[in-house]
């Protein structure tokens, strides 16, 4: 295989290939580490790497594979964890100041099982400052930019995670959603990435952003590398308080069975009133529906309660959580945060019990009224967002006014997958977010899978230059 | 609490309750960020029910010997 086809090949291809011995983990390994030296200064999407690491577990992947096989599609895969993701022995910061001493001496239960399915781990990829806020010049390390064009940003919280994949730095990794964390950083950057439902991925050992509305998933070039992916992570946590006791299964398995019959509803008031998408992103999300009408789906208007209390509730939830968390450090050493976090966490200090309880009453109803629009409809699709704008300071404030299209389904906990849906005039990528019921994770999979299979958005990729790419508008 | 925006002074004593002790710039910062949060906690306040549960309860079957919280 040629350099470029190993930076790109995909974790299912790469699974195949190994499994019939075309494929030496070892000469994977090598390709990314070999390509994050030569292209991630552009990037900073890795605030640390772990090469030694990587060489050691490949070779011990690559002699275990030979003797007996792969013990998982990740056998001898690499892969890499966004960076408030805890690894025993290896830094992790969550970008802050605070932390950047910080090496655990356990792992994360998430890091837990990719090691033990054989994944080969390179590196912790740059995040916000506690996966909340950002983009911030004053944290520990600089944010991460867009492979699509370096002067755009690549969204957040999973910035580098999301950036990493889509440069073909490493086929898949890991990030964190608690208000569109995870599928932000996919459509910005052109890939494929699951919120999935709320506790079906452990949160323990990962630095928490908001207990209530925090979730675990992964990031990757396709629909059916993020299942693959989900498959390793999911299942029940007894130590992990939000865990859902499901049964864990197989989120691959018959992800090629056909959509045709689909329900699928269009929150359309959110997106013609509420927080109106440009013509541009709408011509995007209605050539998408036509290509899910092509594959025999039906769909239909549905009508949501008002994206903002979802916002504000969430928003409420989150400062209070947040503070909570870090009121010591923001009554001892407030300096250390960026500006970005403090200011967005600083009021849930004045935040009472009673407005916080009142918040969870609205939460409870809002869940309460997606799940009833699920009895109705099979997927709800919107945009995750307008396409990627370029990387520069934004005001602080903007966290509590600009309406989000992904904070929806973590206020409802429903499965909710970014795909690419192509790419607008200036280059950048559009998206398409899939949302289903609670706990079918495997159908917004499914139905990822056949739009990526009925169009020709993933055949395009990034390209980056030896010689410094230019900051292009 | 009244739907009248807070004052400076009003923000200054919920901070002094909270426990917070802030230079200038980051009591600045305070007092522009808790008025887009008191936006909200306006937004959300609304007649409820004596039975109205919030979305988190405590579930007891989670702490039994063998489910891991104890």
């Amino acid at each position: 295989m040629t350099a470029t086809e190993l930076h790109f090949i995909t974790v299912a291809e790469a699974a195949r290939r190994i499994a019939r011995r075309e494929l030496s983990p070892v000469e994977l390994t090598e390709a990314y580490l070999q390509r994050i030296g030569a292209f991630d200064d552009q990037l900073h999407s890795f605030v640390t790497l772990t090469a030694d690491l990587a060489r050691w577990q490949a070779q011990s992947a690559e002699a275990q594979i030979l003797r007996d096989g792969p013990r998982s599609p990740l056998h001898g895969v690499p892969y890499c964890l966004k960076d408030i993701v805890e690894t025993a022995g290896i830094r992790t910061t969550g970008q802050s100041k605070l932390l950047a001493g910080h090496i655990p001496a356990e792992d994360a239960v998430v890091a837990s099982k990719l090691r033990d399915a054989g994944g080969i781990l390179l590196g912790k990829t740059a995040t916000w400052e506690f996966a909340h806020g950002g983009p911030s010049w004053d944290v520990l390390f600089p944010p991460a930019r867009n492979p699509w064009n370096t002067a755009h940003h690549p969204a957040g919280s999973s910035s580098g995670s999301g950036a990493a994949v889509a440069a073909g730095f490493a086929p898949a990794t890991i990030g964190s959603d608690t208000g569109g964390s995870i599928r932000g950083p996919a459509a910005a950057c052109g890939i494929a990435g699951l919120k999935p439902t709320y506790g079906l991925v452990s949160r323990r050992g990962v630095l928490p952003n908001c207990f209530s509305h925090d979730h675990v998933g992964p990031l990757a070039w396709t629909s059916e590398d993020v299942a693959i992916m989900l498959s390793i992570v999911a299942g029940h946590d007894p130590h992990d308080p939000g865990s859902a006791d499901v049964p864990a299964r197989d989120y691959a398995a018959g992800i090629d069975a056909p959509i045709a019959g689909t329900e699928i509803g269009v929150p359309w008031r959110w997106l013609e009133e509420e927080a109106p998408c440009t013509p541009e992103t709408r011509a995007g999300l209605n050539a998408a529906l036509a290509v899910f009408r092509d594959l025999g789906a039906t769909i239909r208007g549905v009508e949501p309660p008002p994206m903002q209390l979802f916002n504000d509730a969430k928003k409420i939830i989150a400062i209070a959580e947040l503070y909570s968390i870090h009121e010591k450090d923001l009554k001892t050493r407030p300096e250390l945060f960026g500006a970005s976090l403090r200011y967005r966490i600083i009021a849930g200090g004045l935040v009472r019990a009673e407005d916080y309880v009142q918040a969870m009453r609205v939460r409870r109803d809002l869940a309460s009224a997606m799940q009833q629009i699920f009895t109705t409809i099979d997927l709800m699709m919107l945009p995750t967002g307008e396409p990627a704008g370029k990387l520069e300071p934004v005001p602080h404030y903007t966290l509590f006014t600009d309406p989000s299209y992904t904070t929806a389904f973590n206020v409802s906990g429903n499965p909710a997958l970014s795909v690419c849906s192509g790419y607008a005039a200036n280059g950048m990528p559009q998206s398409l977010q899939i949302a289903g019921r609670l706990f079918e994770d495997a159908t917004v999979l499914r139905a990822g899978h056949a739009y990526e299979m009925a169009t020709s958005w993933r055949d395009r990729r990034p390209a980056l230059s030896t010689t410094r790419q230019a900051a292009v508008a | 609490m009244s739907p009248e925006p807070a004052t400076r002074q009003e923000i200054d004593v919920l901070a002094r309750r909270a426990g917070l002790k802030l230079t200038d710039e980051h009591f600045k910062e305070l007092v522009q960020a808790y008025g887009y949060v008191e936006q909200m906690l306006i937004r959300l306040r609304r007649a409820r029910s004596y039975a109205d549960e919030p979305a988190h309860v405590f579930v007891p079957t989670k702490f039994g010997p063998d489910r891991g919280m104890i």
